[in-house]
C-alpha cells in the first residue's frame, strides 16, 4: 500500500464533515499572519512536510507562543530547520490550555488487507507505543461495540471519567468508524486528542491515503 | 451457501469412494487411506485406482483410471504425485465425480502456485467441490469416513460426539485429534483443508454451523482467505453454537514499517483479535485450551453470571481456585443466611461455613451431596466449581458418582477440579464419560468458566 499524507487542512475538513472537531488551524506564509492568528492567545507552529512524518522528533514543532517576539523567533527557527524538508507548509494552531488533569488519547484508523477498515482508541500522546493500552474493532462499529472498546482499556476509567465523557468518546469512535468505512483511507491518527473541560480537541491529525 | 453445504455431504457421507493412488505397498499414502476405510468398517462402495493396472488392491477390485469405473462416485480421494493431479482431476470431471479431496502435497506450500491454480481451474470447469490440496481430508466417526493417511496404530481415533474440528494445518489437526481421543467428549466432524484451493474457512464454518451433530466448532487457522465473509459467517454461526479458534502466527505484528501510531499498534494479529471479539469467537491460546474449552462448551449449559461457588475437600486448592476465579474476572458469591443455616445443619462442626467451602479431607460422598443440595438452589450462585482431591481419605468412586449425579441433573454449570495421578485419572475418566468436565488445575477450570460466561454474554447482548 502506498501512503501519501493528505493535506492537513483537507484532513481537518474531512473530519469536521464527520463531526470530529480539531483545534483552529491555518496555514501561514509569514510572521505577520501568525501574529494576526494568535491575536494575543497562545499558539503552536508546526512544519508539515511529506519528508518528515514525525514532526516532534524532527524538531518541527514550536509550542506555547504568545508574544510577537516569541512567535517571530520560533518562526525563524522553523524556517531554518525546514530548509532540508522542502516543499513544506507552516501551520499555526491555537493552543489547548494546559491543565494537569488533561488526558491525551489516540483515536485512529487503519485499512487491513484482510478485514478492511479498523478503528482504534488508546491512551495517547508520545507514550502510545510504550504502554500499548488500546482497543481495536473492525468497522463499522455500533454504540455497544464503541462502549466495549472504552471498557476494554486499562485506562478506560481515567479516559472516560463520567457518563458525558463516555458518550462523547463513543460518538467520536462511531464517527471515525463511519469515515473509515466511507473513504479509502490507509491510516488515520488523531494523536493526541486532548480531553479537557468536558470537551475535546484533536491537536494533531494525520491521514494517509 | 446452500450449494456448498451440500458439497460437504458428499465428502462426509459418501455412498461410494474412489481412492486414487491406492496401492498394495504399505509405504504408500494411498494404501493407508484404503486400509483405514476397510478397518473402520465403511459400508459404502470402495474403488481403488492405480495407474499400474493392478487386479486388486487389498483384495478389492482395482481400476487403472477413475474413468473405468462405470458407477456413481460421490468422493474421489486423490493421493498421487502433484504433477499428475491436474490430469486425475480432469478424469474425475469426465467421470462426474461429485466431490474431491486432494491429499497430495507439492503445491502452493512449496511455491508451485501455477500447478495449484491449474488444478483449481480444472475442478471449477467441472464444478466439483475440492478440499485441499496438501491436507488430511475428513473424518466422521458417524459415517465411518476417514481419509487420513495416518496408520491406525499411530493415532487414537476419537469417539462419536459433538465437537467438530477444522484445521488448516494437518500436523496440528492430527495431534489434536489424537488428544481428543483421550478426552471424555467425542468428535462430530474433522476437516483438514490445507491450501484451500476451493472450500475454505467460510464454507467450513457455514457447513458446521448448519450441521445438527456439531455442538461446538473448533478451528486452527493461520490466516483466512476471505476476511469479511469469515467474520459475517462467524457472527451468524456464533448465535447458534460456540466457535473456538486457535490462531497460529500471533507474533508477526509490526513486521512492516508503519507510518502512523495506529498502524504500528494495530497489526494483522490485532485485527484478528478484533474480529474474534466482534463475532463472538472464543480464542484458545494453546492446544490445551482447545481441549479445555471444547469440553465445557460441549457439556455445560450457559453461564449467565460470574458468581462461582467453590466446594473443596482441600483448603489450599480452594485458596488457589479463589485466586484463579478473580484472575479471570469471576467472583465468589455471598452465601445467603438461609444457605448458611442449612449448611451448618449438614456440615460437621470442623467445617467453617463460608466460601470457598472447605469440607475438610475426610469429606465423603454424603458431605459433597449435602453441600451441592444447598448450593444448586441458591439464586446468587451462577455455577459451581467442585474440587475433588481423590488423594484424601474420604474421596472414592462414590464421590465421583455423586458429582456425576448432580452434574447431569443441575440446571447451572458444574465443573470439577481433580489434579492427580492414576487413581485420580480413573475417576476423571468416569466423570468425563458421563459429561462432567474435569480439569487438572483450578486455573484451567476458571479459564474455561470465564470463556463460557463470555460466550453466554455475547449471545445475550446480541
Amino acid at each position: 500500500m502506498e501512503n501519501k499524507l493528505m493535506d492537513y487542512m483537507k484532513a481537518k475538513e474531512l473530519l469536521s464533515h464527520y463531526n470530529v472537531k480539531s483545534v483552529d488551524s491555518t496555514y501561514i506564509n509569514n510572521v505577520d499572519e501568525a501574529i494576526n492568528f494568535s491575536n494575543g492567545n497562545p499558539i503552536v507552529l508546526k512544519v508539515l512536510t511529506q519528508k518528515a512524518l514525525h514532526k516532534t522528533k524532527s524538531g518541527l514543532v514550536e509550542l506555547n507562543l504568545i508574544s510577537d517576539k516569541e512567535i517571530k523567533s520560533a518562526y525563524d527557527r522553523l524556517i531554518k530547520k525546514s530548509m532540508q524538508y522542502k516543499p513544506y507548509k507552516i501551520l499555526a494552531q491555537h493552543m489547548v490550555d494546559y491543565k494537569s488533569d488533561n488526558i491525551e488519547i489516540i483515536i485512529g484508523g487503519r485499512k487491513d488487507l484482510q478485514f478492511g477498515p479498523l478503528v482504534l482508541i488508546g491512551l495517547g500522546g508520545i507514550y502510545v507505543e510504550t504502554f500499548r493500552d488500546f482497543a481495536l474493532r473492525i468497522c463499522p462499529i455500533n454504540k455497544q461495540e464503541a462502549l466495549g472498546m472504552i471498557d476494554e482499556l486499562k485506562s478506560g476509567s481515567v479516559i472516560a471519567k463520567n457518563k458525558h465523557e463516555k458518550e462523547m468518546i463513543v460518538n467520536i469512535l462511531m464517527n471515525v468508524s463511519k469515515l473509515m468505512t466511507e473513504h479509502n483511507i490507509n491510516e488515520l491518527d488523531l494523536n493526541p486528542l486532548i480531553l479537557h473541560d468536558n470537551t475535546y480537541s484533536a491537536v494533531d491529525l494525520r491521514v494517509l491515503i | 451457501m446452500d450449494n456448498k453445504y451440500k458439497n460437504f455431504n458428499y465428502m462426509m457421507n459418501p455412498k461410494s469412494v474412489a481412492i486414487i493412488g491406492a496401492s498394495n505397498n504399505p509405504d504408500k499414502v494411498g494404501h493407508v487411506i484404503l486400509q483405514n476405510y476397510i478397518d473402520a468398517g465403511y459400508a459404502g462402495k470402495l474403488y481403488p485406482v492405480n495407474i499400474k493396472d493392478e487386479v486388486s488392491i487389498l483384495n478389492i477390485k482395482a481400476y487403472k483410471s477413475v474413468v473405468d469405473i462405470k458407477n456413481n462416485i460421490d468422493l474421489a480421494v486423490i493421493a498421487v504425485p502433484a504433477e499428475i493431479v491436474p490430469n486425475v482431476v480432469d478424469e474425475c470431471g469426465k467421470s462426474k465425480v461429485k466431490s474431491i479431496i486432494i491429499v497430495s502435497g507439492g503445491f502452493a506450500e512449496i511455491g508451485a502456485v501455477e500447478l495449484q491454480d491449474n488444478v483449481g481451474a480444472i475442478a471449477k470447469k467441472y464444478n466439483i467441490p475440492v478440499l485441499g490440496p496438501n491436507c488430511l481430508g475428513v473424518m466422521d466417526p458417524r459415517t465411518r469416513v476417514d481419509t487420513l493417511f495416518l496408520p491406525a496404530f499411530k493415532i487414537d481415533k476419537p469417539k462419536i460426539g459433538g465437537v467438530s474440528f477444522a484445521s488448516q494445518s494437518g500436523a496440528v489437526g492430527s495431534s489434536v485429534l489424537d488428544m481428543i481421543s483421550g478426552e471424555g467428549f467425542g468428535l462430530s466432524k474433522f476437516i483438514s483443508y490445507g491450501n484451500a484451493i476451493d472450500l475454505d474457512e467460510v464454507d467450513i464454518l457455514n457447513y458446521l454451523g448448519n450441521d445438527k451433530d456439531t455442538k461446538v466448532i473448533v478451528f486452527y487457522i493461520e490466516g483466512v482467505k476471505r476476511g469479511r465473509a469469515f467474520m459475517e459467517s462467524a457472527k451468524r454461526v456464533s448465535m447458534k453454537k460456540p466457535i473456538v479458534v486457535a490462531k497460529g502466527g500471533r507474533t508477526n505484528a509490526g513486521s512492516k514499517a508503519a507510518h502512523s501510531h495506529t498502524a504500528s499498534l494495530a497489526g494483522s494479529y490485532e485485527a484478528y483479535k478484533a474480529v474474534f471479539k466482534q463475532s463472538g469467537i472464543i480464542q484458545a491460546n494453546s492446544l490445551g485450551e482447545i481441549l479445555n474449552f471444547s469440553k465445557i462448551f460441549d457439556t455445560q449449559p450457559p453461564l449467565y453470571g460470574n458468581k462461582i461457588a467453590i466446594i473443596t475437600n482441600g483448603g489450599g486448592t480452594g485458596v488457589m481456585a479463589t485466586d484463579a476465579l478473580y484472575d479471570n474476572k469471576l467472583e465468589l458469591p455471598e452465601l445467603s443466611d438461609s444457605a448458611i443455616n442449612k449448611l451448618k445443619k449438614v456440615m460437621p462442626p470442623i467445617v467453617n461455613v463460608r466460601l470457598p467451602l472447605d469440607m475438610a479431607g475426610d469429606a465423603d460422598d454424603k458431605r459433597f451431596s449435602a453441600a451441592l443440595d444447598v448450593m444448586m438452589n441458591e439464586d446468587n450462585i451462577d455455577a459451581i466449581m467442585v474440587i475433588a482431591l481423590f488423594q484424601t481419605p474420604g474421596a472414592d468412586s462414590r464421590v465421583a458418582a455423586t458429582l456425576i449425579h448432580y452434574g447431569t441433573m443441575m440446571k447451572k454449570p458444574l465443573v470439577v477440579v481433580s489434579p492427580g495421578g492414576s487413581y485420580t485419572q480413573a475417576h476423571k475418566n468416569m466423570m468425563e464419560s458421563s459429561g462432567i468436565p474435569v480439569y487438572s488445575s483450578p486455573e484451567d477450570a476458571a479459564r474455561a468458566l470465564a470463556v463460557l460466561h463470555k460466550y453466554t454474554e455475547f449471545k445475550v447482548n446480541k
